[in-house]
């Protein structure tokens, strides 16, 4: 009796409604990270996991400890954060920039540039990695365009450990400066406009309404964007795949690549590429939970 | 208005050349690299490699049909349109149902539920790639094409159902209530009421979901080893890769793999931004 009162015709409905899109999702998602936390605490390398003959022991936290003795654990994490500094302190200024100068009209052929600087975010990062890979290679025009300066200059962008690491930076400042700008240019437009024209008729420069009335309003996005910078370096992987394979000798690799290679480069070593994943994972939760306490603070101006 | 072109005039000339400058830097970055792509394909590998900054001195169509058949772009193509199309309609129907679930009918499990999908937003697949391939492989769906689909449909879902939610809690409850009086099911309430309504969100999802999947790399370059699987992404790069010293019909591969998808921006660009926007507010 009470069983058939529980699954009314409202909870039925709700459950037909949510539940595939559900299953689908944990399977993609929650699946996995159960599944990298278990395994992240085994040397499991392969072989089919339920048989009888269990194709792994329990090591505790050795993955940990190898991989924070891993040197290319360090140099793919430096590189995540030279990503998320690129974003902070490249895109989202540039992309502001952009935003307002285009929002306020105080430039011409607004819709051209607009549709000029987002182009490169839409085409696929493996067309973009290869092709700036040869622009930057010794037959591309970069080298032609530098010894045309110095016609001894030898090309070593994508040679040379210490700066290869550049190159990379300069295409990702390239490719997703966009996307900021069409995240600012959306929050600009929510900004009453008649709050900036009242203060124009009340003599204010454009500076002043750029210092007073933009910038505050703006703070929230600018915040927001900045964490989300983090969460898109830990994103990046095809790009870097196909600029440079995280070469040379590893020095561009990221934390995505790092944990690929850790899996599939030399002979499978399945165990600490899920402690990688774990890392990663918890990385992102941090920042959701700074994104939920900032959005919290600032009271939702970006809404 | 002259009072206006005044004030706009004090927004300092220096600074405004300034922001002209680097648009126009912007602006020759983005041009050229692609136009030199584009020009480059109309070379042979022993022009591209005596002049590879200039015109084409003997320009070729010939890269075209032989990296077309070489790289097997027509069945990269198929398969990049079924991945594209079928996880997109999915997202759309999945997220919409999820969506009306927890916009229009009460239930003590939405916070905890649809709190999951919001965590998704920016729990990237990246972090969970090696697990989430051991789990295919676990479950027998290695190279085969529902193992990309699932993961190419659960990806798209977090989004999807945030942009759902959001837009049904915005149809008035009035509407489902005297619905629901009327005698009608949910079943029928969400296909004749809902999905129509939901044409706007619908647009912008499909929108979000064909850039991304069109793109995907990882995991097709993952979860597939035949070539009959492959995606234009990873059968560009497995064509075009470093190791190939064949210019002219890398620059052509390159070159069909990109205007696709810069025609689709430049015919949905309004669309595209918006859609972007809308789901950058959370995410």
């Amino acid at each position: 009796m009470k069983k058939a009162v529980y699954w009314t015709e409202e909870r039925r409905a709700y459950l037909l409604l949510v539940l595939p899109a559900l299953v689908i999702y944990w399977a993609v998602i929650a699946a996995p990270t159960v599944f990298s936390l278990v395994l992240s605490a085994t040397n499991y390398n392969g072989g089919p996991l339920f048989s009888a003959s269990r194709p792994f022991d329990f090591i505790g936290f050795g993955n940990y400890t190898r991989m924070i003795q891993d040197k290319f654990f360090w140099i793919s994490l430096k590189n995540n954060m030279y990503i998320v500094l690129i974003s902070v302190f490249g895109q989202i200024p540039l992309g502001f920039m952009f935003a307002y100068v285009l929002h306020r009209k105080l430039v011409k052929f607004d819709d051209f540039f607009q549709t000029i600087v987002y182009l490169p975010s839409i085409i696929s990062t493996i067309v973009v990695g290869r092709l700036w890979q040869l622009f930057f290679s010794a037959y591309g025009p970069f080298t032609e365009f530098m010894q045309r300066f110095d016609p001894t200059w030898q090309n070593k962008l994508l040679i040379d450990p210490k700066i290869a690491i550049i190159p990379v930076l300069f295409v990702i400042l390239w490719m997703y400066t966009g996307t900021y700008l069409i995240i600012f240019l959306a929050n600009l437009q929510k900004i009453d406009p008649a709050l900036i024209e009242a203060a124009r008729i009340d003599g204010a420069t454009e500076w002043q309404v750029l210092i007073k009335i933009i910038l505050p309003a703006l703070s929230g996005v600018i915040v927001t964007s900045s964490i989300l910078a983090i969460s898109g370096s830990l994103r990046s992987f095809g790009l870097l795949f196909a600029l440079t394979g995280g070469n040379p000798a590893r020095r561009t690799s990221v934390l995505a690549l790092y944990m690929y290679d850790t899996a599939f480069l030399h002979s499978p070593r399945y165990g600490m590429a899920n402690a990688i994943s774990v890392v990663m994972v918890v990385l992102s939760l941090i920042l959701i939970i700074i994104v939920n306490t900032i959005e919290k603070k600032f009271g939702g101006s970006e809404d | 208005m002259s009072t206006n072109k005044k004030q706009k005039g004090d927004f300092n000339p220096l600074l405004r050349i300034f922001v002209y400058a680097v648009l126009a830097i912007f602006t020759f970055l983005t041009i050229y690299p692609l136009f030199w792509l584009v020009m480059s394909s109309f070379k042979t590998t022993n022009e591209f490699l005596r002049n590879p900054m200039g015109w084409p001195i003997e320009p070729t169509l010939n890269n075209y049909p032989t990296a077309w058949v070489r790289a097997q772009f027509s069945t990269l193509f198929t398969n990049s349109l079924f991945f594209t199309i079928v996880s997109t309609l999915a997202v759309i129907f999945l997220s919409l149902m999820a969506g009306f679930g927890f916009a229009k009918i009460k239930s003590k499990a939405t916070p905890l539920l649809h709190g999951s999908f919001i965590i998704g937003i920016l729990l990237t697949i990246e972090s969970v790639m090696i697990p989430l391939f051991l789990f295919i492989n676990l479950i027998g769906l290695y190279n085969t094409r529902t193992g990309v689909l699932i993961p190419y449909i659960g990806m798209g879902l977090p989004m999807g159902i945030y942009l759902c939610t959001e837009f049904i809690r915005s149809i008035p409850d009035s509407v489902v209530e005297s619905a629901r009086i009327d005698g009608a099911s949910y079943a029928k309430i969400f296909l004749s009421i809902v999905v129509p309504m939901a044409k706007p969100v619908a647009v912008t999802l499909a929108i979000l979901n064909v850039a991304g999947v069109w793109n995907e790399f990882m995991l097709v370059n993952m979860l597939v080893s035949s070539d009959a699987l492959r995606t234009l992404p990873v059968g560009i790069l497995k064509f075009s890769g470093p190791l190939s010293s064949r210019y002219g019909l890398q620059f052509a591969s390159l070159t069909i793999g990109m205007i696709p998808i810069v025609i689709f921006y430049l015919f949905f660009r309004k669309e595209i931004t918006k859609g972007v926007s809308a789901g950058a507010v959370k995410g």
